[in-house]
């Protein structure tokens, strides 16, 4: 019977593991490493452990500046997001700003109704529940909680990309050196990445520039 | 408008080329996983039931899952500049909460590195604006363990030992919160870790925190037991 331990001791073989194998691959992985990171990405992603944005985007380490909470949310006075969006875009000059949203997502569902989930969740939550308000008209239209909470998900990143924009530091990257914002929905079932594209936008290729 | 307008056409060809490569990698992982087993996204579909929540630095270098071989669906993550967990800061404390009160994970692994950025950037003597009151966290570590780090005498040495105890710090952090230490006394779960990744050989070292023993010091203080 597995204990509580053998969890430990599987992380850390795992991590044996992953360290000969990149050592066998490149024998200056580690050497690379070392001197310093240059991420062209900075991602915003869900908490999600069905979300490992590396392994979703068959990308190295060193590839991906990341932040992740519960339901990838980018709120104006949350001082955790915007500390990492100053460092990766006026530190690290990152080209581009994914916010990535998910199917399946527990946040955006549990933001479909008002289920008490104690009082830190409902305040982190609360931004998200009113975009459920806001647009009930439209999800009242969508055949189920299923397709609901894709929407949710995505007008919550799209909601999450108008905070960023107000950010300082990207206002100025945009303006200055073109750093772009962009949204994805990630399908879980599928595997799939999906761009999203710009509301109200002609030619939308989900990318954003400043106007 | 100022800066690189003069080559927008170029610059702009280059973002979009390595967007592409996202999405190219994108697909070609997903035909990958479904070739091998055809199961795979349809049981991720269905929920997640991770053992582990994940508290680290937002480093590129260090993507969790690949650094501990776990496969999608094993580990909640949260990722933020220096691994910090305040206790106003409702975006981990919300993480802390779900993944304790809701999934239930058994352990959750505080993981710093050994070169952070952001460690570095709170022992330079210099305003650095936005990034102040996060930083300000590691400042006051530092003056918790004065007396240690100042004998250190050279920087790089003085510098990883403030890695290692801001790692300290944080799982005390952690283990501080009503979450952890009501789902304890209920549960025997979840036990808290403290890890530093070094880039020099890609290796995770445990700083074997004494759980229990951290448990009860900071109950003196800090006991959030009784609901
Ligand atoms: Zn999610
Ligand atoms: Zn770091």
């Amino acid at each position: 019977m597995p204990t509580l331990a053998d969890a430990i001791e599987r992380l850390v073989a795992g991590n044996r593991e992953y360290a000969q194998r990149a050592a066998e691959a490149d024998p200056n992985a580690f050497v690379e490493l070392s001197k310093g990171q240059a991420p062209e990405v900075l991602w915003i992603g869900c908490a999600d452990s069905r979300v490992p944005e590396t392994t979703v985007c068959h990308c190295k380490p060193g590839d991906l500046f990341v932040h992740r909470n519960i339901a990838n949310c980018v709120h104006a006075d949350d001082l955790n997001a915007a500390s990492v969006v100053e460092y990766a875009v006026a530190h690290l000059k990152v080209k581009k700003v994914v916010v990535c949203g998910h199917t399946k997502c527990g946040g955006a569902n549990a933001a479909l109704g008002d289920a008490d989930l104690g009082q830190t969740l409902n305040t982190w939550l609360h931004p998200v529940r009113e975009l459920r308000r806001k647009h009930k008209a439209e999800l009242d239209r969508l055949p189920d909680d299923d397709a609901r909470a894709v929407r949710v998900a995505e007008l919550n990143v799209q909601q999450s990309i108008d905070v960023l924009k107000q950010h300082p530091a990207v206002k100025k990257a945009a303006t200055d050196r073109g750093l772009t914002v962009h949204g994805m929905i990630y399908d879980l079932g599928a595997g799939h990445l999906r761009l999203l594209e710009e509301s109200g936008r002609k030619k939308g290729n989900g990318l954003w520039s400043p106007t | 408008m100022s800066g690189n307008t003069e080559e927008p056409k170029d610059l702009r060809k280059y973002l979009q080329q390595s967007h592409d490569r996202i999405f190219d990698n994108n697909r070609k992982w997903a035909e990958e996983q479904k070739a091998k087993h055809p199961e795979f996204f349809t049981k991720l579909s269905a929920g997640q039931s991770p053992e582990y929540l994940w508290i680290g630095c937002s480093d590129s270098r260090m993507p969790a899952e690949a650094i501990t071989g776990l496969e999608p669906g094993e580990m909640f993550i949260h990722r933020n500049i220096a691994n910090l967990v305040c206790n106003t800061d409702l975006n981990v404390m919300s993480v802390v909460n779900y993944a304790v009160r809701h999934l239930k994970v058994k352990h959750i692994v505080v993981c710093g590195h050994y070169g952070c950025g952001g460690v570095k950037a709170a022992m330079t003597p210099q305003d650095l604006g936005l990034l102040n009151p996060w930083l300000r966290n590691i400042r006051d570590v530092y003056r918790l363990h004065e007396a240690e780090l100042d004998k250190i005498t050279e920087e790089d040495k003085r510098y990883d030992r403030l890695v290692e105890l801001n790692v300290v710090e944080q799982a005390r952090n952690i283990i501080k919160t009503a979450a952890v230490q009501q789902s304890y006394a209920k549960n025997q779960f979840p036990i808290v870790h403290g890890w530093v990744f070094g880039f020099h050989d890609g290796l995770l070292k445990d700083l074997e925190i004494d759980f229990e023993g951290q448990l009860k010091s900071i109950q003196k203080i800090y006991n959030l037991t009784m609901v």
